[in-house]
């Protein structure tokens, strides 16, 4: 019981962090990175090839790593394509995310990588007699760490203070001495180093990296901001919470019926929308076109 | 911003993409047996993409959840035509549903009832889904799109769950094919420059003016759901009737990127781009195939590593979006390009 709290919990955490991610470039420019997913993915394959050094040396080189495919992909796609449709970009960041996807099998293979990460974070550990595992512990730890991290990056800096105008009102922002270029990269290499958080926690969990071991999560943190409320950082992180929670959760209670855990998740998300069609944390509607 | 569309008749219009998919069944489907398939194969694509155009390109909201409707469709189609012995055998481990192993109807039937029931299930997901806007409306159609999927793969007792249902009749004429392509356009097209079609081009214009000039956005949007949901299930249905199976993992996110790639690559917002994306596509696909298995292509062989095809068609898609965000056609409808009179 008590496992299965904190089970919900951490992925509720780890969903947030990957909606968090998405919800950093959408609001900038008005894009949903679909390609985030291989954000996480390669951040996965970097620390399972690059297990063999220290896990500091490994977590370097993966942030590095992911940050670099990030702004790749802003300077060499979305970079082009600002300002047209957010439809054609969400498209575009499918094709992208295609692209990746082949070209890491080329690189890697089609059948799973695995090596073992940061083994002292596996195993269990007991406390009053309840049996708990190290890594949903780890997990909330580290989600909390760096939620706390964001949010003072987002409060409290320059940098935030402008991702936070930029997200309110991108025009305006330009004017009163915003730079575009900058920050939108900024918004890139932020995403690319939350998702090599995503993909660290991932990969203690789970570290049979295949050339899709992202996009589940992003999928689902995607319908997560949308519940959340996409006009706000706060409401993607929330509704990526609540996504992992509810998903958690599922799985527990439905026993038996738990491969049906998503067809509920879904309904559940249909429900919300219908009930608040900007997410959660919306200020009335406004009207989008994606 | 313009996004294109027509709203008068034009016989070249509605001509030009009909002459064009007879040429190319007639050329290129009779060409060899397996170009004849790969032929098959598009036009059921290409009538799913006509679905979407008819959706997607007049009301500018993007749906995940066609491959839903193509998956009943099929289903539907699948279900009412295999043979019983192999409804009863193949699936008998499985405990089909009983009134599910006896039904026997022929495929036309079969056909139109799996457009009638996608549209039907249109029709009642969209008095929820049409509500609602922009990302959230995408969000919510990949919702239904997840719940089809998520019940098809697990529910052994409605259909063949993760499984293959085997041997489903084949519909093995290219003309027949052509003939649902055909009237499908033009569906599509009448609808297009309709009344229909033009009040939900309006709303995707501006979604603020068109309800002050009375247009209900939920209804419009409805109505052309329903359409294009029954379209996609009939695509679902041919789809079936051609590979001669149905497989719930057919219509899942593969077969939603890809369909909604070729209407955007085409151009979304006329069925003469919806044509030229998803044959344009199917080519390239094609082409590259026969290059990786080092086969001569109109007599020149070229040889391409294995697994570098998939990457090459992404990376053509991406290509064709940054030159041209409207698509290849950029929304026009077909017509007799006018020679430029040389003074």
């Amino acid at each position: 019981m008590v496992q299965s709290i904190l089970d919900a919990i951490s992925l509720g955490g780890l969903y947030s962090l990957a909606a968090l991610g998405l919800g950093l470039v959408f609001g900038v420019m008005r894009l949903v990175n679909f390609a985030h997913a291989e954000l996480i993915t390669i951040a996965a394959y970097t620390l399972v090839l690059t297990a063999q050094f220290p896990l500091a040396v490994s977590l370097l080189f993966t942030v590095i790593v992911t940050v670099f495919v990030a702004l790749l992909m802003e300077f060499s796609v979305y970079r082009r394509l600002r300002g047209v449709n957010p439809a054609i970009m969400l498209i575009a960041s499918f094709g992208l995310s295609t692209v990746l996807q082949r070209v890491y099998e080329l690189m890697f293979g089609a059948l799973p990588r695995s090596a073992v990460v940061a083994p002292f974070l596996r195993g269990d550990f007991k406390v009053a007699g309840l049996s708990i595992t190290i890594s949903s512990i780890i997990t909330i730890v580290l989600t909390i760490v760096i939620l706390l991290a964001m949010g003072y990056l987002i409060e409290k800096t320059s940098l935030g203070l402008q991702l936070r105008a930029a997200s309110a009102d991108f025009k305006t922002a330009r004017l009163l001495g915003v730079r575009s270029n900058r920050l939108i990269s900024a918004a890139f290499g932020l995403s690319g180093v939350l998702a090599a958080c995503v993909a660290l926690i991932l990969v203690i969990q789970n570290p049979q990296i295949s050339p899709y071991y992202g996009l589940n999560i992003t999928i689902l943190s995607l319908v997560g901001i949308v519940i959340g409320g996409i006009a706000s950082l706060r409401g993607a992180a929330l509704g990526g919470f609540i996504v992992g929670v509810v998903l958690s959760s599922l799985n527990t209670l439905l026993g038996n019926g738990r491969v049906y855990a998503y067809s509920w998740l879904f309904i559940l998300v249909l429900v919300i929308l219908l009930v608040r069609p900007g997410g959660l944390l919306s200020k009335g509607s406004e009207l989008e076109r994606v | 911003m313009k996004h294109g569309g027509v709203t008068k008749f034009s016989i070249q219009n509605l001509l030009g993409p009909i002459i064009v998919l007879i040429l190319l069944t007639h050329f290129v489907g009779g060409a060899s047996t397996s170009l004849q398939l790969v032929t098959q194969m598009a036009l059921c694509l290409f009538v799913m993409v006509l679905a979407l155009q008819v959706f997607v390109g007049n009301s500018g909201v993007l749906s995940f959840g066609h491959g839903a409707f193509a998956l009943i469709g099929s289903y539907v189609s699948a279900i009412l035509t295999a043979p019983v012995n192999i409804k009863d055998n193949a699936l008998s481990m499985n405990q089909l549903w009983e009134p599910l192993v006896s039904p026997q109807v022929n495929i036309y039937v079969a056909l139109v009832i799996s457009a009638a029931v996608s549209g039907l299930i249109a029709a009642i997901t969209g008095i929820f889904l049409m509500r609602l806007n922009g990302l959230a409306a995408g969000i919510a159609t990949f919702a239904l799109l997840g719940v089809a999927y998520n019940v098809f793969f697990n529910n052994k007792k409605i259909g063949p769950g993760s499984q293959a249902l085997p041997g489903v009749p084949l519909i093995d004429n290219n003309w027949i094919l052509l003939l649902l392509a055909v009237l499908s356009l033009i569906l599509v097209y009448f609808i297009n420059i309709s009344r229909i079609g033009r009040t939900l081009r309006a709303t995707r214009e501006d979604a603020m003016a068109a309800p002050a000039l009375g247009i209900s956005i939920f209804k419009v949007r409805l109505i052309a759901f329903i359409i294009s949901g029954a379209v996609a299930g009939l695509s679902g249905g041919m789809y079936s009737h051609v590979a001669g199976t149905f497989q719930v993992q057919d219509y899942y996110l593969e077969f939603t990127f890809i369909t909604l790639s070729m209407l955007i690559v085409g151009g979304s917002a006329s069925i003469w781009g919806a044509l030229v994306g998803t044959f344009l596509i199917t080519a390239v696909g094609q082409v590259l195939l026969m290059m990786e298995q080092d086969l001569p292509v109109f007599g020149i062989q070229v040889q391409i590593p294995l697994g570098s095809r998939a990457v090459i068609i992404a990376l053509t898609f991406v290509a064709v979006l940054l030159w041209r965000s409207g698509g290849i056609t950029n929304g026009k409808e077909f017509r007799i390009p006018k020679l430029k009179k040389i003074s």
